[in-house]
Protein backbone atom coordinates (compact mmCIF):
# COMPACT_ATOMS: atom_id res chain seq x y z
CA UNK A 1 0.00 0.00 0.00
CA UNK A 2 2.87 2.74 0.73
CA UNK A 3 4.36 1.92 -2.59
CA UNK A 4 1.07 2.58 -4.16
CA UNK A 5 1.10 5.68 -2.14
CA UNK A 6 4.55 6.42 -3.10
CA UNK A 7 3.90 6.01 -6.59
CA UNK A 8 0.83 8.33 -6.99
CA UNK A 9 2.76 10.85 -4.87
CA UNK A 10 6.05 11.30 -6.55
CA UNK A 11 7.97 10.83 -3.86
CA UNK A 12 11.72 10.73 -5.01
CA UNK A 13 11.94 12.57 -8.02
CA UNK A 14 13.72 16.07 -8.24
CA UNK A 15 12.65 18.76 -7.17
CA UNK A 16 12.55 20.44 -10.39
CA UNK A 17 10.47 17.36 -11.78
CA UNK A 18 7.70 18.09 -8.89
CA UNK A 19 7.64 21.52 -9.10
CA UNK A 20 6.60 21.24 -12.76
CA UNK A 21 4.21 18.54 -12.14
CA UNK A 22 2.92 20.86 -9.96
CA UNK A 23 2.44 23.66 -12.56
CA UNK A 24 0.62 21.30 -15.06
CA UNK A 25 -1.69 19.84 -12.17
CA UNK A 26 -2.47 23.56 -11.24
CA UNK A 27 -3.07 24.60 -15.47
CA UNK A 28 -5.43 21.27 -15.13
CA UNK A 29 -7.41 21.90 -12.42
CA UNK A 30 -7.87 25.46 -13.89
CA UNK A 31 -9.12 24.10 -17.32
CA UNK A 32 -11.53 21.86 -15.99
CA UNK A 33 -12.85 24.37 -13.64
CA UNK A 34 -13.19 26.70 -16.99
CA UNK A 35 -14.92 24.02 -18.75
CA UNK A 36 -17.51 23.58 -15.48
CA UNK A 37 -17.51 26.97 -15.49
CA UNK A 38 -18.82 27.51 -18.56
CA UNK A 39 -20.84 24.60 -18.50
CA UNK A 40 -22.69 26.61 -15.40
CA UNK A 41 -23.48 29.07 -17.82
CA UNK A 42 -24.88 27.27 -20.83
CA UNK A 43 -27.40 25.66 -18.05
CA UNK A 44 -28.24 29.26 -16.91
CA UNK A 45 -28.40 30.39 -20.24
CA UNK A 46 -26.01 32.72 -20.24
CA UNK A 47 -23.78 31.12 -23.41
CA UNK A 48 -26.82 32.81 -25.81
CA UNK A 49 -24.76 36.15 -24.97
CA UNK A 50 -21.80 36.78 -27.92
CA UNK A 51 -19.31 38.59 -25.27
CA UNK A 52 -19.80 35.59 -23.07
CA UNK A 53 -19.65 33.12 -25.56
CA UNK A 54 -16.32 34.31 -26.78
CA UNK A 55 -14.73 35.23 -23.13
CA UNK A 56 -15.47 31.68 -22.01
CA UNK A 57 -14.35 30.57 -25.37
CA UNK A 58 -11.14 32.42 -25.54
CA UNK A 59 -10.61 31.93 -21.55
CA UNK A 60 -10.83 28.15 -22.06
CA UNK A 61 -8.62 27.92 -24.87
CA UNK A 62 -6.04 30.30 -23.58
CA UNK A 63 -5.66 27.67 -20.11
CA UNK A 64 -5.49 24.83 -22.24
CA UNK A 65 -2.34 26.00 -24.53
CA UNK A 66 -0.76 27.38 -21.99
CA UNK A 67 -1.43 23.69 -20.06
CA UNK A 68 0.16 21.97 -23.00
CA UNK A 69 3.07 24.09 -23.38
CA UNK A 70 3.57 23.54 -19.14
CA UNK A 71 3.22 20.09 -19.95
CA UNK A 72 5.41 20.17 -23.09
CA UNK A 73 8.46 21.70 -20.96
CA UNK A 74 7.61 19.27 -18.05
CA UNK A 75 8.30 16.14 -20.73
CA UNK A 76 11.42 17.60 -22.05
CA UNK A 77 12.64 18.24 -17.94
CA UNK A 78 12.07 15.06 -16.94
CA UNK A 79 14.03 12.47 -15.47
CA UNK A 80 14.57 9.94 -18.58
CA UNK A 81 12.98 6.70 -16.85
CA UNK A 82 9.87 8.83 -15.49
CA UNK A 83 9.52 10.78 -19.45
CA UNK A 84 9.38 6.65 -20.29
CA UNK A 85 6.51 6.24 -17.55
CA UNK A 86 4.63 8.76 -18.29
CA UNK A 87 4.82 8.10 -22.44
CA UNK A 88 3.67 4.69 -21.90
CA UNK A 89 0.37 5.91 -19.59
CA UNK A 90 -0.64 8.43 -22.47
CA UNK A 91 0.16 5.52 -24.97
CA UNK A 92 -2.24 3.57 -23.31
CA UNK A 93 -4.91 6.30 -22.18
CA UNK A 94 -4.71 6.94 -25.72
CA UNK A 95 -5.73 3.93 -26.83
CA UNK A 96 -7.83 3.02 -24.79
CA UNK A 97 -9.81 6.03 -24.91
CA UNK A 98 -10.13 5.26 -29.24
CA UNK A 99 -10.72 2.25 -27.88
CA UNK A 100 -13.55 2.52 -25.47
CA UNK A 101 -15.28 5.48 -27.60
CA UNK A 102 -15.99 3.36 -30.51
CA UNK A 103 -17.35 0.30 -27.93
CA UNK A 104 -19.60 2.91 -27.20
CA UNK A 105 -20.70 4.52 -29.91
CA UNK A 106 -21.81 1.01 -31.42
CA UNK A 107 -24.25 0.80 -28.59
CA UNK A 108 -25.34 4.19 -28.09
CA UNK A 109 -26.00 4.03 -31.79
CA UNK A 110 -28.15 0.44 -30.97
CA UNK A 111 -29.80 2.41 -28.47
CA UNK A 112 -28.39 0.61 -25.81
CA UNK A 113 -26.66 3.19 -24.07
CA UNK A 114 -27.18 6.85 -22.96
CA UNK A 115 -25.93 9.69 -25.95
CA UNK A 116 -22.19 9.37 -25.68
CA UNK A 117 -20.56 12.83 -24.31
CA UNK A 118 -16.98 13.91 -24.83
CA UNK A 119 -17.03 14.35 -20.47
CA UNK A 120 -17.15 10.83 -20.81
CA UNK A 121 -14.05 10.63 -23.18
CA UNK A 122 -12.19 13.10 -21.05
CA UNK A 123 -12.75 10.76 -17.44
CA UNK A 124 -11.94 7.98 -19.76
CA UNK A 125 -8.67 9.36 -20.67
CA UNK A 126 -7.47 11.15 -17.09
CA UNK A 127 -8.55 7.96 -15.08
CA UNK A 128 -6.17 5.09 -17.66
CA UNK A 129 -3.55 7.89 -17.80
CA UNK A 130 -3.55 7.96 -13.83
CA UNK A 131 -3.59 4.17 -13.34
CA UNK A 132 -0.97 3.97 -16.22
CA UNK A 133 1.02 6.40 -14.25
CA UNK A 134 0.71 4.50 -11.20
CA UNK A 135 1.20 0.99 -12.84
CA UNK A 136 4.57 2.35 -14.14
CA UNK A 137 6.07 3.47 -11.48
CA UNK A 138 5.42 0.53 -9.53
CA UNK A 139 6.88 -1.93 -12.28
CA UNK A 140 10.32 -0.16 -11.59
CA UNK A 141 10.79 -0.08 -8.08
CA UNK B 1 21.03 -5.48 -18.37
CA UNK B 2 23.48 -6.73 -15.59
CA UNK B 3 25.59 -3.78 -14.48
CA UNK B 4 28.49 -3.17 -11.87
CA UNK B 5 26.65 0.22 -10.89
CA UNK B 6 25.74 -0.92 -7.06
CA UNK B 7 29.32 -2.16 -5.96
CA UNK B 8 30.90 1.04 -8.06
CA UNK B 9 28.87 3.48 -5.85
CA UNK B 10 29.32 1.74 -2.63
CA UNK B 11 33.03 1.99 -3.40
CA UNK B 12 32.57 5.73 -3.07
CA UNK B 13 29.86 5.40 -0.21
CA UNK B 14 27.58 6.65 -2.56
CA UNK B 15 23.91 6.47 -1.70
CA UNK B 16 21.31 6.14 -3.93
CA UNK B 17 20.44 9.28 -3.83
CA UNK B 18 23.99 10.73 -4.07
CA UNK B 19 24.39 9.37 -7.06
CA UNK B 20 20.72 9.91 -8.78
CA UNK B 21 22.05 13.68 -7.59
CA UNK B 22 25.45 13.59 -9.32
CA UNK B 23 24.01 12.03 -12.52
CA UNK B 24 20.77 14.53 -12.61
CA UNK B 25 18.16 11.79 -12.37
CA UNK B 26 16.00 10.73 -9.68
CA UNK B 27 16.80 8.08 -7.10
CA UNK B 28 14.25 5.31 -8.51
CA UNK B 29 16.41 5.59 -11.99
CA UNK B 30 19.68 4.53 -10.29
CA UNK B 31 17.55 2.03 -7.85
CA UNK B 32 15.95 0.83 -11.25
CA UNK B 33 19.23 0.61 -13.26
CA UNK B 34 20.71 -1.35 -10.69
CA UNK B 35 18.23 -3.82 -10.05
CA UNK B 36 18.09 -4.40 -13.79
CA UNK B 37 14.84 -3.19 -14.37
CA UNK B 38 15.30 -0.26 -16.37
CA UNK B 39 18.33 0.12 -19.18
CA UNK B 40 19.77 3.97 -19.15
CA UNK B 41 20.01 5.51 -22.30
CA UNK B 42 23.41 5.83 -24.04
CA UNK B 43 23.81 10.08 -23.20
CA UNK B 44 23.49 8.33 -19.35
CA UNK B 45 25.52 5.53 -19.85
CA UNK B 46 28.05 7.81 -21.11
CA UNK B 47 27.51 9.96 -18.24
CA UNK B 48 27.53 7.00 -15.64
CA UNK B 49 31.16 5.80 -17.52
CA UNK B 50 32.45 9.21 -17.18
CA UNK B 51 31.92 9.61 -13.53
CA UNK B 52 32.97 6.09 -12.49
CA UNK B 53 36.06 6.81 -14.94
CA UNK B 54 35.45 3.54 -16.76
CA UNK B 55 34.74 2.58 -19.81
CA UNK B 56 30.76 1.61 -20.47
CA UNK B 57 31.75 -2.37 -21.30
CA UNK B 58 33.15 -2.28 -17.45
CA UNK B 59 29.97 -1.63 -15.90
CA UNK B 60 27.09 -2.34 -18.37
CA UNK B 61 26.97 -6.33 -19.70
CA UNK B 62 26.12 -6.90 -22.44
CA UNK B 63 23.79 -9.90 -21.69
CA UNK B 64 23.31 -11.17 -25.65
CA UNK B 65 27.39 -10.77 -26.78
Amino acid sequence: MKQIIDAICSKGLPLRDIQNANRVNLLALLWALSLGGTSFLAHQGYLTTTWVLASSFILHGVIGIWMLLAFKRFLRQLDEMERKIQLDALALAVGVSIIGFSLYSILDMADLLPDLKAAYLVVLLSLTYMLGIIFGRLSYR
Amino acid sequence: MKNRLKPLRAEHNWTQADLAGLLDVSRQTVNAIEKGKYDPSLPLAFKIARLFQLPIEAIFEDEDA
